[in-house]
């Protein structure tokens, strides 16, 4: 193969290196008017009116935009469209948009919106999922304060567990985690004509732009977006943040405009990772084998719906993880609060789950005196096996990731012994899965195009947005390999709604295998398309031809050979479409009972294993990362080198969910909306990360390939977790494990004399 | 920037050398060199994460020294040099550390590499054999989001063998402190 299994160079590479790529805030344009949010500084307020006139009188300030100005629905939202733009007489978090100042220079865009005055009438703050099922809460939303609910039943968890030889419960609590990318939200936007041009990062171009359309009251054909090169983005650019307000003030004022958070504004606006409480209860026979899982989980919505529907069901689907459990009762709620909203991150509710059941099995693993990795070996699912949605799992490859990792690490000969006597050395080991795409029968398709160009180019169309993980690189890749063309010569057109055909979201880990194919479909026509030009031109069947490398050669008789490049030229010459589009959209199932359960509820799933070690401060509750090795199944790895990036990187932000990140909310109030406060892992706070790649080829994904984009964080947090708690000899099940909360810990369980001096 | 500023302040002359080229420009005096250099120059290479001083991503060097732009005002520059990710390369030309940083895949997003190729072209500059704690320790005020790091670390190491296998440079300064 000429590109598929090769660490190919990305085409975006070199751009990013000179520093002359463009980003989403590096756009500029002449006359352009700069934009920025009224927000609100209460978590809950009833919005008695906005006063103008101040604002409009700073020099600079062109225009104040509110709710009247907008034509449509003033909604947005990904699941339930309950977001408003402008809010109306409410505002339902710290954060929450009341108004748009457009002005000719940032200082006076701050200026005027300094100058508005809101009247507010606080309303009492629905701070913690507690506050919103207590007697009396305030509903915060018309339907109360309850989103969603979720539910598993498999056999009879109850019965089962009252039967069950032992039995472990485990509480835990996660943290809201903020994606932390460091090109903050910024763009441009202009009048084409009567079209709102938007040039913003998002993850799913198409979306935005019906969005943007209901919520702006004009036509789709009238919305165009553009996304720019984009620096990170993890879920956080799911939900739509400045493309609204930039297509408002150009569609309103017809001029350029531009807007740009700070990281405050970032931080306090944005959608966070969902908090969690889980209650985790487990059943086992004396032997180790699992008989019985009861699951509550609790999540903190935010003020508004975003994703969370699909994280809690995502979460309550994969609440058993990678482990065969007969017997499964779980019940996942989604519960509104005035803390910030919450949505999509890496990891999307399963991450969460990961924490809760590699925490549990350790329990038990104690409970049992089991070593925790034959444990896992007992229960781990194997090929053909179903997981708790009832999905038969063809290859389910935890095994065989738990052993590459362990092998890896050199598991059998680790060292128990300390650098000093302050320090506890600890292992932990992680397995896991993820359902790849959005499942449960919610439409989910990719589409791609590929052409020969009137150059001769070949020519990759997607929609799938590129937001650093390497997708366009690889389309290139896949359509490349079909003619024997080199990734770097082919040409990607991407992520523009009026040119690229619509590929879904980069998002569920699903761009590999759904663009992937549908590029891989394309390719596939065109070369058939190409064969056929040959045909004619040869005066033999396009059956008896075949592309070889860079020519067209006959199948059985040798002695027939054309270039391609000659072919391609009278196949143009002669009027054959060299030009494909395929469509990609594999049927998931939703759940069919109320048994909440699914034959076929993910389109396939990812497996994989961490090992981490960890040295523990006893004196301080410090955790230092020595080791993580990260093994994971991705079936083909299309470019081995960005696999192994995605990884590494992936297991860096898992490393930070388990040590260090926290947003902080009391009252509402995010206290640590900086990156002076909100710790994200440095370099200092990294070992080298251990890539593994496990290729087990999938049976849906292109060339077996599976993706990886979520699966390495999942795999970290509970590996680092359990290394903890093997070091201080403690369980570990809130997140994040600081210094501070690990000191409390071993403070608790330690007798009195062990604090030496007190 | 403050043509229209209600509060703001006479343009004051400031002029420097940047990326070895004379440079002229006016600048509020409150302005920081991150504002002067991407909206009054366009030089948008240099990014900004977080603008206190904690990501890195708008380090330059000035005089040699890597500083995030984001915390030094324009007028602290006058008649200093400064050099941004755009001048590393000698035209199209990549320097060792930039086809350093594409070989090794130290590339995602993209956001964090010119704060953390200017960083590290000063790192290799005062230790052109670095070892990996040197790499970390030089590397410590440059927050990278995507990578997790073990790239970024392989890039400047083996920029570094590089430069040095294309000089010879690094035995003979040995030899020459020896």
């Amino acid at each position: 193969m000429i590109n598929i299994g090769r660490s190919v160079e990305r085409g975006d590479v070199i751009g990013k290196v000179t520093g002359e790529t463009r980003y989403g805030g590096d756009l500029q344009g002449p006359e352009v008017l700069t934009a920025t949010v009224i927000r609100a500084p209460h978590p809950h307020a009833r919005v008695h009116g906005l006063e103008l006139e101040a604002a409009r009188a700073v020099p600079g300030v062109v225009a104040v935009l509110g709710r009247d100005d907008i034509r449509g629905s003033n909604r947005h939202g990904l699941i339930k469209r309950d977001h408003p733009v402008f809010c109306d007489d409410r505002v339902r978090y710290l954060g929450d948009a009341v108004g748009l100042v457009v002005a000719t220079s940032p200082e006076a865009a701050r200026a005027g919106r300094d100058a508005t005055v809101v009247l507010y009438e606080p309303l009492p703050v629905v701070a913690t999922m507690a506050d919103a099922v207590a007697e009396g809460a305030p509903a915060l939303h018309d339907f109360g304060n309850v989103l969603a609910t979720q539910l598993i039943r498999k056999g009879d968890a109850e019965r089962a567990l009252a039967e069950a030889d032992a039995v472990v419960t485990c509480v835990f609590k996660t943290q809201g985690v903020d994606h932390a990318f460091l090109d903050l939200e910024a763009g441009y936007a202009e009048m084409d004509g009567d079209v709102i041009t938007i040039h913003a990062a998002g993850q799913w171009v198409h979306e935005e732009r019906r969005l943007i359309a209901l919520a702006l009251g004009v036509p789709m054909e009238r919305v165009r977006i553009v996304q720019p090169p984009t620096g990170g983005a993890f879920g956080g650019r799911e939900d739509i943040s400045i493309q609204i307000y930039l297509g408002l003030a150009a569609l309103t004022l017809g001029r350029p405009v531009r807007m740009q958070y700070t990281r405050e504004e970032s931080m306090v606006a944005r959608h966070k990772r969902h908090p969690m409480e889980i209650e985790y209860t487990l059943g086992a026979m004396a032997d180790g084998t699992f008989t019985a899982a009861k699951v509550l989980i609790r999540s903190d919505e935010g003020a508004y719906a975003s994703t969370g529907p699909a994280v809690l069901r995502k979460a309550v689907s994969h609440c058993t993880g990678p482990y065969r459990v007969p017997n499964v009762m779980a019940d996942g709620v989604a519960l509104f609060t005035n803390n910030c909203p919450t949505g999509a991150m890496r990891g999307f509710g399963a991450c969460q789950l990961a924490i809760a059941y590699e925490g549990t099995v350790l329990a038990m693993a104690h409970k049992l005196g089991l070593d925790v990795v034959e444990l896992k070996r007992k229960n781990l699912l194997r090929d053909g096996d179903a997981v708790t949605t009832a999905q038969v799992i063809p290859v389910a490859s935890a095994h065989d990731c738990l052993e590459a990792a362990l092998t890896r690490f050199g598991w059998e000969g680790r060292r128990t012994d300390a650098p000093a006597a302050h320090l506890r050395r600890g292992y932990g080991v992680s397995t896991f899965c993820f359902g790849i795409g959005y499942g449960d029968g919610y439409p989910d398709a990719s589409r791609g195009r590929v052409r020969f160009a009137d150059d001769g180019v070949l020519e990759v169309y997607s929609g799938g947005v590129e937001v650093g993980q390497g997708l366009h690189s690889l389309l290139a890749q896949i359509a490349g390999e079909e003619f024997g063309i080199a990734s770097g010569d082919v040409r990607v057109i991407a992520s523009d709604t009026h040119t690229t055909p619509e590929s879904g979201s980069s998002s569920a880990t699903r761009q590999t295998v759904f663009s992937g194919n549908a590029v891989k479909l394309a390719a596939g026509e065109v070369h058939r398309q190409v064969l056929d030009a040959a045909a004619v031109m040869l005066g033999l069947h396009w059956e008896d031809l075949a592309i070889h490398g860079d020519r067209v050669v006959g199948v059985h008789d040798t002695s027939v050979m054309a270039p391609l490049a000659y072919v391609l030229r009278g196949a143009r010459e002669r009027g054959f479409a060299l030009d494909a589009t395929s469509v990609y959209k594999p049927r998931t199932v939703a759940p069919t009972d109320e048994s909440g359960r699914s034959p076929r509820a993910f389109l396939t799933y990812a497996f994989g294993a961490h090992v981490a070690e960890v040295l523990v401060d006893v004196e301080t509750g410090e955790v230092r990362v020595q080791r993580i090795v990260a093994a994971h199944d991705v079936g083909k790895a299309i470019n081995p080198r960005e696999v192994a990036g995605q990884i590494e990187g992936g297991v860096v932000q898992g490393l930070g969910m388990a040590l260090m990140e926290e947003v902080v909310t009391r009252q509402g109030r995010i206290a640590n909306a900086s990156f002076t406060d909100y710790i994200i892992p440095t370099i200092l706070d990294v070992p080298r990360i251990e890539a593994v790649i496990v290729e087990r080829p999938d049976l849906e994904g292109p060339y077996g390939a599976r993706g990886i984009g979520e699966p390495p964080l999942i795999g970290a947090v509970p590996a680092i977790l359990a290394a903890i708690s093997d070091a201080i000899g403690q369980p570990v099940h809130e997140t994040p494990a600081t210094a501070e909360r690990v000191w409390r810990i071993l403070r608790s369980a330690a007798p009195a004399v062990a604090l030496s001096g007190s | 920037m403050s043509d229209h500023d209600p509060t703001g302040s006479p343009l004051r002359a400031l002029r420097f050398t940047l990326n070895g080229d004379a440079a002229a420009v006016d600048v509020d005096p409150r302005e920081t060199l991150f504002d002067t250099l991407r909206e009054r120059l366009r030089l948008t290479g240099t990014k900004g994460a977080c603008l206190e001083g904690e990501c890195g991503s708008c380090t330059v060097l000035l005089d040699g020294a890597p500083v995030t732009a984001c915390l030094v005002t324009s007028l602290q520059v006058e008649g200093r040099a400064v050099v941004t990710v755009e001048g590393l390369a000698q035209g199209a030309q990549l320097s060792a550390l930039q086809a350093a940083f594409v070989r090794a895949g130290a590339v995602q997003c993209g956001y964090c590499t010119p704060g953390l190729l200017v960083a590290a072209t000063a790192l290799l500059r005062d230790n052109p054999s670095p070892n990996v704690d040197d790499v970390r320790r030089g590397l410590a005020g440059n927050l990278c989001r995507c990578t997790g790091y073990t790239k970024i670390i392989d890039a400047v190491l083996d920029a570094a063998r590089t430069t040095q296998d294309e000089s010879g440079v690094g035995e003979r300064a040995a030899g020459a402190r020896a």
